[in-house]
Formats: C-alpha cells, sequence, structure tokens
C-alpha cells in the first residue's frame, strides 16, 4: 500500500504539488492526468525521492520513504523504479549494462563499480529483455536504438529491480503510436503478470481510459479526480482540461490530446 | 510572401521601434572596434622597431642558413638523436597522463552539477585558473631549479601546467554533460560513485580521451622547447647544435621533430575516432 499524506512541493513560491493525498493499494494501474505543468511529473519524482518534498509525507506498506537516507534510500529508490519520458538510458552503454544498472542496490559496489555482474543478474537481466522480444540488441549502444526500443529497455530495467511499484512518467510521450501501444502494453502485462503497482503520468485520456482501473487528476499541483475512469465524465475532464487552461492560458482553448488509436485490449495484455 | 510596397511600414515601425531606430552606439561598435584593433596593430609595429630593412637583410641571411642546412645529416650521432626523441615523447607522454590522472578528481570538483555550490567550487577554479595561467616553460625553469637539469623536470612542468588546462576542460565536458542519463542511475538506486562512474563517465571519457590525445600532440612540441633551456630531450640537442652552427645536424633535427609530430597526429586521429565512435563523427 502506498500513501502519499499532504504531499507538497515548492519551488520558491510556486506549489509544484500542493497538499496532495491519496492511497494505492497493491497491484493497481494508476494514471495521472492532467495538463502539462500539472504537478505530475514532480509528484512521480517525489515518490521515487528524486525530488525533495517541502511538506508531507510518503509511507509504503507503513514505513515513511520521506525521512530514508543514504543506503535505505538507495533500496527505497530501486522498489519504487522509474520509467522517464526520454527514457534515461546510458547511450554509450551497451543495452545489457543499461538493463543491469536496475540492479546496482542490490550488488556490492566494488563489484559493479568493477562491472563484475553476478552471473544470476547478468541471466535476470537477459531474461527481462527476452520478454520484451530485445535480447538480440543486449550488446548493441542505446543510443542506436529506436525510441521505442530504448523505452523497453528502460521497462527491462525497471524490472530487473524487483520493484513494488513502477512510476512511469509519460512513458509514452516520445512513441510513435505503434511503440505507443507496444510500450503501454509492456507495463499492462508487467501490472497483471507480476502484480507490481503501476503509477503512470499520461496525457492522452483516452489511453489513460483504456489502460488504468483508477484516474488521479491534478490540476495546479492539486489532487481534483480520483475515481474508476468511468467517473471521468466528459464534462469533468474539460474542467480538468481547461480550468488550468484559463488560469495559466488566460482563456486559451486547449485541446484534450488527439486520439490515439489504441485498440480493445484482450490478446496483447493477457499475453 | 507579403509584397515590399504592401507593407505598412509606419505601423510596423511604431510597434517595433527597438527594430527600426538602432541607436547611435550600437551602429557604430562594429567599426569604431575595427579602427581601434588597428590603431593597436600599428602601435605595436612601431614600438616594436619593426623595419622591414632589417627584414630583408634577415631574408639573405635565413638563405644561407638554410644553404648550408642541405643535405640534412646526422654524422654519427644517429642513435643519440633517436635516444633523444624517444625522450622527449616519453616526457610528452607521462607529463600529460600525470597532468590527467590529477585533473580528473579536481574536475569533478569544479564542475557545477557535481559541486553546486559556488563557495566550495570557486577556489578550485581559480586554483586551476592561476596554474594554467603560468606557461609550461616558466614551469620548466622553476622544476630545472627545483630537481636539477633533465626529462623529469620536463615531466613535472608539462605536468603541472596541464593540470591546470585539463582540468578546466573536464569540469567543462563534466558539466556538459546529459543530466537525465545521470538521473537514470539515481533513480534506480545507484550511489554517487555509480553515478559518476556509469551515468558520467561514459558521456564524457571520449571528449576527455580526445583532449587528452590533441594535449601529447602539443606536448611533444612544448617538450622539444622545455628541452632547450635544459629539461632534455631532443631540444637539448636541438640547441646544442645551433650553438655550434652544425646546420646539417640542426636540419636533421628539425626533420625529426616533424615526422614524430606527424606520425602522432595521424596515430591519434585514428585513435580519436576509434574513441569517438562512428556515430558521433557523422
Ligand atoms: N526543478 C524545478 N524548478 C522549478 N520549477 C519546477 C521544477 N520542476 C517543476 N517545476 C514547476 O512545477 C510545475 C509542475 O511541473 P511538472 O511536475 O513537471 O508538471 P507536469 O509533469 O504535470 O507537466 C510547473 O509549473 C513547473 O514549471
Ligand atoms: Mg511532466
Amino acid at each position: 500500500m502506498l500513501v502519499v499524506e499532504g504531499l507538497t512541493c515548492r519551488f520558491g513560491t510556486k506549489a509544484a504539488v500542493d497538499n496532495a493525498s491519496f492511497s494505492i493499494p497493491p497491484g493497481s494501474f494508476v494514471g495521472v492526468i492532467g495538463r502539462s505543468g500539472a504537478g505530475k511529473s514532480t509528484m512521480l519524482r517525489m515518490i521515487n525521492r528524486l525530488a525533495q518534498p517541502t511538506s508531507g509525507r510518503i509511507l509504503f506498506e507503513g514505513e515513511d520513504v520521506t525521512a530514508l537516507r543514504g543506503r535505505e534510500l538507495r533500496q527505497w529508490r530501486a522498489r519504487s523504479a522509474m520509467i522517464f519520458q526520454q527514457f534515461n538510458l546510458v547511450g554509450r552503454l551497451d543495452v545489457l549494462t543499461n538493463v543491469l544498472m536496475g540492479r546496482l542496490a542490490e550488488i556490492p559496489a566494488w563489484r559493479s563499480l568493477a562491472q563484475l555482474w553476478p552471473e544470476q543478474d547478468r541471466a535476470l537481466a537477459m531474461s527481462a529483455l527476452e520478454q520484451f522480444d530485445i535480447a538480440s540488441l543486449a550488446a548493441q549502444r542505446a543510443d542506436q536504438l529506436s525510441g521505442g526500443q530504448q523505452q523497453r529497455v528502460a521497462i527491462a530495467r525497471a524490472l530487473v529491480q524487483q520493484p513494488d511499484i513502477i512510476l512511469a512518467d509519460e512513458p509514452i510521450a516520445s512513441l510513435d503510436p505503434r511503440n505507443t501501444r507496444v510500450v503501454m502494453d509492456a507495463l499492462l502485462r508487467i501490472n497483471k503478470h507480476f502484480g507490481i503497482t503501476v503509477l503512470c503520468n499520461l496525457h492522452s485520456l483516452d489511453l489513460a481510459r483504456t489502460y488504468c482501473d483508477r484516474l488521479i487528476g491534478m490540476a495546479a499541483g492539486r489532487v481534483v479526480f480520483d475515481d474508476v475512469p468511468a467517473m471521468l465524465t466528459d464534462h469533468i475532464a474539460r474542467e480538468l482540461y481547461d480550468l488550468e487552461a484559463n488560469d495559466v492560458m488566460g482563456g486559451a482553448p486547449v485541446h484534450v490530446p488527439a486520439n490515439v488509436d489504441v485498440p480493445a485490449l484482450g490478446t496483447a495484455a493477457a499475453a | 510572401m507579403t509584397k515590399r510596397s504592401m507593407l505598412e511600414t509606419d505601423g510596423l515601425r511604431a510597434r517595433y521601434p527597438d527594430v527600426f531606430n538602432r541607436p547611435v552606439s550600437s551602429r557604430l561598435a562594429w567599426p569604431s572596434m575595427l579602427a581601434g584593433a588597428l590603431a593597436i596593430f600599428v602601435f605595436g609595429l612601431i614600438h616594436l622597431g619593426f623595419s622591414p630593412i632589417r627584414m630583408l637583410n634577415g631574408i639573405h641571411q635565413l638563405g644561407w642558413i638554410s644553404l648550408m642546412m642541405l643535405p640534412p645529416n646526422p654524422g654519427a650521432s644517429l642513435p643519440l638523436y633517436l635516444r633523444a626523441l624517444g625522450e622527449t615523447l616519453s616526457i610528452a607522454l607521462l607529463g600529460t597522463t600525470l597532468a590527467a590522472v590529477f585533473a580528473f578528481p579536481v574536475s569533478l570538483l569544479a564542475a557545477k552539477n557535481i559541486v553546486p555550490s559556488n563557495f566550495f567550487r570557486f577556489p578550485i577554479r581559480r586554483f586551476l585558473d592561476t596554474i594554467r595561467g603560468v606557461d609550461t616553460l616558466i614551469w620548466a625553469l622553476v622544476w630545472i631549479n627545483v630537481v636539477g637539469l633533465g626529462p623529469f623536470a620536463g615531466v613535472l612542468a608539462i605536468a603541472l601546467s596541464d593540470f591546470g588546462a585539463l582540468g578546466k576542460l573536464f569540469s567543462e565536458a563534466i558539466e556538459g554533460a546529459d543530466r537525465k542519463q545521470v538521473e537514470g542511475i539515481r533513480a534506480s538506486g545507484g550511489n554517487a560513485l555509480h553515478e559518476i562512474r556509469f551515468g558520467l563517465m561514459p558521456q564524457v571519457f571520449p571528449v576527455i580521451a580526445g583532449q587528452m590525445l590533441y594535449f601529447f600532440e602539443s606536448n611533444t612540441r612544448s617538450a622539444t622547447i622545455i628541452g632547450i633551456v635544459g629539461a632534455g630531450g631532443i631540444g637539448l640537442q636541438l640547441a646544442e647544435q645551433i650553438r655550434v652552427l652544425e646546420w646539417q645536424k640542426v636540419s636533421f633535427l628539425i626533420l625529426m621533430i616533424l615526422i614524430a609530430v606527424a606520425m602522432i597526429d595521424w596515430i591519434s586521429g585514428k585513435l580519436r575516432f576509434a574513441i569517438i565512435g562512428p556515430r558521433a563523427v557523422a
């Protein structure tokens, strides 16, 4: 169970996330939606502790992870795996090494720094790559891969962290429609197959409705919607996006992102 | 495109006055800078006693020397010269390597993305700048007095002056590294060393290696020069033969240096390409 209590993050006087509270039971696939600038990324980054909360707490299975430091902090980061819009792979390292980065919190530092990866960890990394059909790319440099392939490598890295929760920050915003589907399906599969909680920032409402079993809507740093997708009526959705548009952009209309053609789930998700 | 005649110039002029009414000062900036540079140049010529007559006489002399240089001939000293050249190359290589080894950790401390605090970073930057500000030749004169004549002084001179220069260049390479890649390591649970080893090093290594190769090339020339003031190597031989007016040996030595530098150029070009990889070159 992930519990967020009154979480706030200020940059100067501006609150990027403002008193957010929610709790997420294990195994859920939760979408965080809202306009650009609503505070979605900051929220996820605080949970992984890449961003420092100004106030509020994050509890995981009753433990306050906002207070962790040093080795315990790094182990929490491994347990709350992050997936980024820009993949954040190391371009000049090969794919296998990039995936092995997900083992850093577990392996003794002298071994990882000398790149003496234990056999078992290599095997774990290769099997993760195999699951996303990119085992054959293991020896390639990450920056020579397509965007869709890079994001799958990033998901493999997240998976070998053996996380309890995956935090995906707009994982498909840099991808074309076909790869969007591949990556979202991969996340869904991890969620259903391994029971790993997924918390996923999404720009597209259609994707959010298709994949998530719960949506958290954010506007101007505050949580303004938290329910199953069916409850997100067009009216609320428009409010969610327009409310802030009026605030920030002086009334200029903001379009809900264009439809991405995502066929109904089934084969791919169950595979 | 809008036709020129149809543009309502007055309206645009009213809306963007800055674009149309550039202040006189900004219009005169370039011509006045040019005039200033020219004045300084002319002053320099006069002040340093530049005289075409002296140059013509000199060219006459230069012609003589050039004639006496032909053909280049080492006499019986070839083994000695080869050993001296080897010594010069060793001075350059050791000096550059030592400089890089010490510069890298310091450059981390001088990089804004590693040490965000100005308070700690500033003194390190100034320290590097100060060392860099003193030329290799001067360091050589200093070290010759400290450790005596010979190649050791040469190595120390190159190591010290390039420590300052490489430290600065490395820290700039580190600051230019992509933050996202480092963040990927941190988010996965890596510690600070992991971030440097896996997030930063792969990005900055090709830059650093390229800079080291370039410095090695240029240090082959520096090592020759500091050899002249007594830091060993082929420069010492060159100075000696110029002093005793053995022009054929001088020309042979110069030829040796030229060939060595050209070869290093060629090899380091290949190496740099191999390190950086075909992708970055394209
Ligand atoms: N490191 C930062 N420094 C200053 N302001 C920031 C920083 N990160 C985010 N912000 C601000 O916080 C707000 C929320 O940003 P973000 O969490 O990235 O929103 P979203 O991911 O929903 O687009 C934005 O107004 C953004 O400008
Ligand atoms: Mg964002």
